[in-house]
């Protein structure tokens, strides 16, 4: 009994932790046309977190994945932009995905 | 004798009518506007930035302004970012701003959107040059800060610019609920201002950039004079909170705080002017 009652906080401590961060703050990525051809999207977070190391995903219409790649130690990303229609997936995780279509992008 | 009598009936009228103008001419604060119409955007856009020497919560009257001596803005994306200053001086274009009492000088910038298309935050600067207030004999200098932000990214809001004179803000300046409250600091050279004499004012006609004239009609009407220009002191800590009753735009000006006190022979009044946006719920 004693050793339960030890376990219980701790598995509660360690989910709080591993779901606090989802809970605090959202996931904010903007692309923008540099007019010669490429792409450069800009991600970070609503609580002013780095989005280094999130993973970038250029996908056509047919969800064929074009491109992938993460966002640099800057929080940007930039790609060759694909002739035909696409979407750019900003992917920090559950919960922490933003999905932005070409036609959006200006 | 007579002509004695003459002077004291002379001067006496000069008392009266002075008199009488103190008596019945609101109590109007000097504001410097460093205005754009909205500050907490989506995503990123060309800006359009007004500068403007007046008196906000009647809508005038207008002061002409001089070029000013410095516009930039340092603008942050995310906490771990460094901030970047971009001198926008190439910018400024000087304005006639339709007032009621003529044509005044102002100024306008409209920034290309690759300035201002990142998230983030953007702090725009104003150091105006000083204004000969010539009712009052004296210059006043307003260093103004403006921020805007793109599409919820926090960066530098809360930073100081390390102007002579400078509001810090405890919340953020763009993003504020009507019915809340807003709190800042009252700096001077990053000293903070114990006690510091502020007064608050609320756009109270709507500026029109394409006409370039305030609109004639008010937003609100005053009970009594107090009203129109809200006078409040900062505590020991230079600290102070408002209430934000209504939405729109407020100025807090920080009064005579910088440690220049003299220009050109005359008293200088270096103070601090915050812009600040209010929202409803909806």
């Amino acid at each position: 009994m004693k050793v339960i009652g030890t376990q219980i906080p701790v598995l509660l401590v360690g989910l709080l932790a591993l779901a606090g961060p989802a809970l605090a703050h959202s996931p904010i990525c903007n692309c923008y046309d540099n007019g010669d051809g490429t792409v450069t999207c800009e991600g970070g977070f609503s609580d002013g977190a780095s989005a280094e190391g999130v993973a970038m995903r250029i996908v056509d219409d047919s969800d064929r994945v074009l491109t992938v790649g993460e966002m640099d130690a800057d929080s940007t990303y930039t790609f060759d932009r694909p002739d035909d229609e696409f979407h750019v997936v900003f992917d920090a995780g559950m919960s922490h995905i933003v999905t932005i279509f070409s036609g959006d992008i200006e | 004798m007579r002509r004695r009598n003459t002077i004291v009936r002379e001067a006496a009228a000069a008392f009266a009518a002075t008199a009488t103008a103190f008596l019945f001419t609101p109590a109007l604060a000097h504001f410097q506007m460093l205005y754009t119409p909205e500050t907490a955007l989506a995503s990123g856009q060309a800006t359009q930035l007004l500068m403007l020497f007046t008196h906000p919560a009647h809508g005038g009257p207008n002061m002409a302004m001089g070029t000013p001596e410095a516009l930039y803005l340092i603008s942050q994306r995310g906490d771990a970012a460094e901030p970047v200053t971009t001198d926008l001086q190439e910018y400024l274009e000087p304005i006639a701003w339709h007032s009621e009492n003529g044509p005044v000088d102002a100024f306008e910038a409209s920034l290309p959107r690759n300035l201002t298309r990142s998230l983030g935050d953007y702090v725009f600067v104003l150091e105006p040059s000083p204004y000969c207030e010539p009712q009052e004999d004296k210059y006043i200098q307003q260093f103004t800060k403006m921020i805007m932000n793109i599409a919820g990214v926090p960066g530098n809001w809360a930073e100081p610019v390390g102007l002579p004179a400078e509001i810090l803000p405890l919340d953020k300046p763009y993003a504020n609920w009507t019915g809340g409250v807003f709190r800042g600091i009252v700096v001077a050279d990053g000293e903070p201002v114990p006690y510091a004499e502020l007064e608050i004012e609320y756009i109270n006609h709507a500026p029109d950039l394409a006409q370039r004239r305030f609109a004639s009609g008010a937003e609100v009407d005053y009970p009594q004079d107090s009203f129109g220009t809200l006078s409040i002191r900062a505590n020991a800590q230079g600290e102070f909170t408002i209430g934000l009753p209504r939405a729109g735009w407020w100025g807090i000006c920080a009064l005579e705080i910088g440690a220049d006190t003299e220009h050109e022979g005359k008293p200088l009044s270096q103070d601090a002017v915050l812009w600040i946006q209010v929202k409803d719920m909806q």
